[in-house]
C-alpha cells in the first residue's frame, strides 16, 4: 500500500517534469535557433554588422534606431504612467480611478496595431512625415499600462504601517508618497518599468505606419523617420534575396541580446529592500 | 489640574459599526497610562485617534472630543500635521522605514519638517535622539547601515528614537513589545520607565501584566466601552467591576458576559 503511494508520487512528478519542459522547449528552441542562424552572420561581417548600413551589411542605423525609439517613448510615457499608478494607489475608491483601471486592463490586451493606426492619423498624417516622435508617442501608449499596473501593484503590497509610520511623523501625503513609499516600492516600480521597455523594444507593428524605417543613413531628429530591429527584421524577410534573409536572422540575435541586455542587469543590481 | 489628554463622550465607528461607545477619561501629564483589554476592543482605534492617525481611514467617523494639553484637536483650525508631530506614535510591528540607514531613518522627519537648519543640528539632533532611546551605544559604529541588520527590539528603540527626534509632548504605543523578545521587551520596559520623566506615555497592551509592571494609571477597554480606569495598584488589586476583575485575573474571554462580539 505504501509502496503504491510512493510510485504515484514518483509518477505524478515525473508527469510535472515533462510538463515544464514541454512549456519551455520553445523558449530553449527559440534561443537556440537564434544563435545558430544568427551568429555565423554576425561572425562573418563583423563589427560592420553593428555600424554599417543595409548595403554595407549592417544594421547599425536600426539598433541606434531602436535606442532613440526606447528613449523618447520612456520620455513621454513613463512619467505620466507612473504619476496614473500613484494616483490610482492612493484613491483606490474614486470612480476615476475604477475607469482608469479599466482603461488599463483594455490597453494592456489592445491591438498593437491599432495603436499604430491612431497615432498615424493624429500625428504622421498632419507632420506629412513618418517620425522618430510618431513612433515614440505609439510606443508610449503601449507601455503606459505596464508602467502604471505595476506602480499601482508596487505600492498596494508595502505594509500598510509604513504608510502610517509616516503620517504620524507630520508629513503629509506627497511626502509620504514620494519620500518614503515609492523608494520602499522603487524595485516593484523598476520592474514595470524595464518590462515596458523590453516590451516596446520588441514591437512591431505600432511601428509599421508611424516610425516609416531608415537603414541607409543614421537617424538625423526626431521629426525625421528612424528605423527599428524589428521592423527591419520584418521588412528583410519580406524580401526575396538570400543576403537579407542572413542579415534579418543577425539582426534576430541583436534583438534577444537587447532584450536580455534591458532586462537582466538592470534586475540584478537592483538593491532589494528588505522589510 | 492640566491633563495631557483628555477624551468627552468620544465615539468612533466605522461606516455604520461602532467601535468605541462614548468613552471619557483623562490622562495627567508625565505618566504612564496603560489602555488595557483583549484584542479587537477597540484600544489601537482609540489610540489613533489621539493623534488623528484615524484620518487616514476614510470610514472612520469620530464624534465628541479629544482635548491634548486643553484643545480640541478635532476641532476646525487645527493644524493636523502639528498635532502629530507633538503626539508621536510607534506601532506593533517594528516599522522602521526598510529603505533609509539608521542614522537616515531619524534624519528624515527633521529634513522633511524643516526642524533643523545646519548638517551639525542635523547629527547632533539625531544622535541626542538615539541616546534618549537608549539604542546610541550599540548602533553608534553603524549608523549607515540598514535597520534590517538590528534586532526586533533594536528596530523599535529606532522607530521611539524617529519619534523622539521631533520632540514631541506625548507618546503613543500600540502593543510596543508584541513582536519583540522578551530581552527586547524588557529594554523597552526599562526605556519607557525613564521615559516618563519627561512625556507622557499612553501604551496599548492585550496582556494585564505588562500593564501592571509599567503603568502609573489603567483604563480597561471592553467591546468598545471604557469599562474601569484608575490607578493602576488600586485597578489590580481592588477592581470595581467583575469585568475588570476577571481580566486581570486571566479569566475573561472575548464576547463574555453579555453576548455581543467584536466580528
Amino acid at each position: 500500500m505504501l509502496n503504491f503511494r510512493k510510485i504515484k508520487d514518483k509518477l505524478f512528478l515525473t508527469f510535472i517534469f515533462f510538463g515544464a519542459f514541454i512549456a519551455l522547449f520553445p523558449l530553449f528552441h527559440i534561443i537556440f535557433t537564434l544563435i545558430i542562424k544568427g551568429m555565423p552572420v554576425i561572425i562573418s561581417r563583423g563589427t560592420m554588422f553593428f555600424t554599417g548600413t543595409l548595403s554595407q551589411g549592417g544594421i547599425g542605423p536600426a539598433i541606434v534606431g531602436t535606442f532613440i525609439l526606447a528613449f523618447l517613448s520612456s520620455l513621454i510615457g513613463i512619467p505620466i504612467a507612473f504619476l496614473v499608478g500613484l494616483y490610482i494607489y492612493e484613491y483606490p475608491d474614486s470612480k476615476v480611478s475604477e475607469f482608469v483601471r479599466g482603461l488599463l486592463q483594455i490597453m494592456l490586451e489592445f491591438p498593437t496595431i491599432l495603436v499604430g493606426v491612431f497615432v498615424m492619423d493624429i500625428l504622421v498624417i498632419p507632420m506629412g512625415t513618418y517620425s522618430a516622435l510618431a513612433g515614440a508617442f505609439a510606443l508610449a501608449i503601449i507601455m503606459m499600462p505596464y508602467v502604471s499596473v505595476y506602480t499601482a501593484e508596487a505600492m498596494r503590497n508595502i505594509p500598510y504601517t509604513y504608510r502610517e509610520a509616516s503620517f504620524s511623523l507630520g508629513l503629509n501625503c506627497f511626502k509620504t508618497a514620494f519620500r518614503i513609499l515609492v523608494p520602499i516600492a522603487k524595485r516593484g516600480i523598476f520592474t514595470g518599468i524595464l518590462i515596458a521597455i523590453a516590451k516596446v523594444a520588441g514591437e512591431t507593428a505600432p511601428l509599421l505606419f508611424t516610425a516609416g524605417g531608415l537603414y541607409e543613413i543614421y537617424p538625423h531628429g526626431i521629426s525625421a523617420p528612424v528605423g527599428a530591429i524589428p521592423l527591419l527584421i520584418y521588412t528583410l524577410i519580406q524580401s526575396p534575396s538570400s543576403t537579407d534573409h542572413a542579415t534579418a536572422w543577425g539582426a534576430s540575435l541583436v534583438l534577444l541580446l537587447v532584450f536580455i541586455g534591458v532586462f537582466i542587469p538592470i534586475r540584478l543590481s537592483l538593491k532589494e529592500v528588505k522589510l | 489640574m492640566r491633563y495631557a489628554i483628555e477624551t468627552r463622550n468620544l465615539r468612533i465607528s466605522y461606516g455604520k459599526k461602532e467601535v468605541i461607545m462614548g468613552v471619557n477619561f483623562k490622562i495627567p501629564e508625565k505618566v504612564v497610562f496603560a489602555l488595557m483589554g483583549p484584542s479587537g476592543c477597540g484600544k489601537s482605534t482609540l489610540l489613533r485617534s489621539f493623534n488623528r492617525l484615524l484620518d487616514l481611514n476614510k470610514d472612520a467617523n469620530v464624534s465628541g472630543q479629544v482635548l491634548v494639553f486643553g484643545r480640541n484637536i478635532y476641532s476646525d483650525n487645527v493644524d493636523v500635521m502639528e498635532i502629530r508631530r507633538q503626539v508621536g506614535m510607534v506601532f506593533q510591528y517594528p516599522n522602521p522605514f526598510p529603505h533609509l540607514s539608521i542614522y537616515e531613518n531619524i534624519a528624515i522627519g527633521l529634513r522633511l519638517n524643516k526642524m533643523v537648519q545646519t548638517k551639525e543640528e542635523l547629527d547632533s539632533r539625531v544622535k541626542w535622539a538615539l541616546e534618549k532611546a537608549s539604542l546610541l551605544e550599540e548602533v553608534e559604529d553603524r549608523l549607515d547601515d540598514f535597520p534590517s541588520s538590528l534586532s526586533g527590539g533594536q528596530k523599535q528603540r529606532l522607530v521611539i528614537a524617529r519619534v523622539l527626534a521631533m520632540k514631541p509632548k506625548i507618546l503613543l504605543l500600540d502593543e510596543p513589545t508584541a513582536n519583540v523578545d522578551p530581552v527586547g521587551t524588557k529594554n523597552i520596559e526599562n526605556l519607557l520607565f525613564e521615559l516618563k520623566k519627561e512625556y507622557t506615555i499612553v501604551l496599548v497592551t492585550h496582556e494585564p501584566a505588562q500593564a501592571s509592571r509599567i503603568s502609573d494609571f489603567v483604563g480597561f477597554i471592553y467591546l468598545g466601552e471604557l469599562v474601569e480606569s484608575g490607578p493602576t495598584a488600586r485597578i489590580f488589586e481592588n477592581p470595581q467591576h467583575e469585568l475588570t476583575d476577571r481580566y486581570v485575573r486571566g479569566i475573561l474571554s472575548i464576547g463574555d458576559k453579555n453576548g455581543r462580539n467584536t466580528n
